[in-house]
């Protein structure tokens, strides 16, 4: 596979780069950590659900990877299975354990409100594949956050319980939410390009307006600003044995065909 | 953005029905009938277990329409269908043949209408 020119300056190109990369490996890191609820989700139809979403957020990381590859001349397969764990650039919200039902809900609500932000500031840009993908990825993105939201009001008004278990999921996760708006190298050069609207900063706040209403209404600790250092380059021991999982069947057989 | 209704007016009333105790609603069983293509009738494609119209429109999605298999669907809780099957009204015991169209030769009636109408014999019908 060669790499196919963007008609960008090569600088600008890298930044186009380091951004599919890091979309790409959210949307892949969390579809293979929201299938491990395949098989023991609270109820049948969850279940199905919830492996429909991540087979959803697989396929967008399909999709990236493919853009991706394009640029870079290599394999979308390559991409997504054959990196070291220190090499995945997803950031550090999704580098949790799976947890509880909570844990799951509050990271889906965390990131699928975030990721919807951040397409909404990717709509029009003026790299046209990534526009057009991305137009498709906002339809679909729609409904994950319906579904997150939905469970997210339910975990909230549910009872004792149910509160308990997402207090202490925000408690853990809020602290890295924002780390998916970690700002990316060279993403003054994206914004010059028009391939971005907004800095990623912008796009945080644009974020925290969107979902005070509903911390509010719930009387729920909204996510604090994020250490943003290494905020999507250090991955801790819940990422290493999600990359063990992810990437067995790989390692068994690299050159297996399907 | 939009995120389809499932979002909490901030300045609504707390649910007291949902504010207090521990115990979830218990699921009851939601009908779904799902339109394949436009034009299509509804028909029905089977059920789900939900607690209230938000999950069951959620889960009816993922279930009869995740593949692109519909392009409507009907949610209804099964406890609102309306349900006869009184032997007495629908099988009655005495004989009821001559109800049933048998016997009436139509065919030869039916293709000389038609002729005199001009129009082509109907195609036969899918299902």
């Amino acid at each position: 596979m060669s790499a196919v020119s963007t008609g960008l300056p090569p600088a600008t190109a890298t930044a186009l780069e380091t951004l599919l990369r890091a979309m790409a490996d959210d949307e892949f890191v969390i579809g293979f950590s929201d299938s491990e609820w395949t098989g023991i989700a609270p109820q049948l139809e969850e279940d199905v659900a919830m492996s429909s979403l991540a087979q959803d957020e697989l396929g967008h990381a399909a999709a990236l990877y493919g853009l991706l590859g394009g640029l870079t001349g290599s394999d979308p397969d390559e991409l997504a299975y054959d990196r070291e764990p220190a090499d995945y650039r997803h950031c550090r919200l999704l580098d949790h354990g799976r947890g509880d039902w909570a844990m799951t809900i509050a990271r889906r609500y965390l990131y699928d409100t975030a990721d919807a932000i951040r397409l909404e500031a990717l709509a029009g840009g003026s790299w046209a594949p990534l526009a057009e993908l991305v137009g498709k990825l906002v339809r679909e993105e729609r409904y994950h956050v319906m579904h997150a939201s939905t469970w997210f009001d339910r975990l909230a008004r549910g009872g004792r319980e149910p509160r308990a278990r997402l207090l202490s999921a925000l408690d853990e996760l809020g602290p890295d939410a924002a780390t998916v708006f970690t700002p990316l190298d060279g993403e003054e050069l994206l914004l010059y390009a028009g391939a971005i609207a907004q800095p990623m900063a912008a796009i945080d706040a644009r974020w925290r307006a969107h979902i005070t209403p509903t911390f509010v209404a719930h009387g729920l600790p909204m996510p604090p600003p994020a250490e943003l250092g290494e905020g999507r380059t250090r991955h801790g021991g819940p990422f290493r044995w999600l990359w063990n999982e992810f990437t067995a069947v790989r390692r068994e057989d690299p050159v297996a065909t399907w | 953005m939009s995120d389809g209704g499932a979002r909490t007016d901030p300045t609504a009333e707390p649910d007291a029905t949902r504010e207090t105790g521990d115990t979830p609603p218990a699921a009851e069983a939601w009908e779904v009938f799902r339109r394949e293509k436009d034009g299509d009738p509804m028909r029905h494609g089977g059920s789900v277990l939900a607690p209230d119209a938000e999950l069951a429109t959620h889960y009816a999605r993922e279930l009869y329409g995740r593949r692109q298999e519909s392009v409507r669907l009907w949610i209804v809780r099964r406890a609102d269908i309306v349900d006869l099957d009184d032997p007495d009204l629908l099988q009655p015991p005495l004989d009821r043949s001559f109800k049933k169209p048998g016997g009436y030769v139509m065919r030869d009636k039916l293709a000389a209408a038609r002729e005199a109408a001009g129009q082509p014999k109907p195609k036969a019908r899918s299902s």
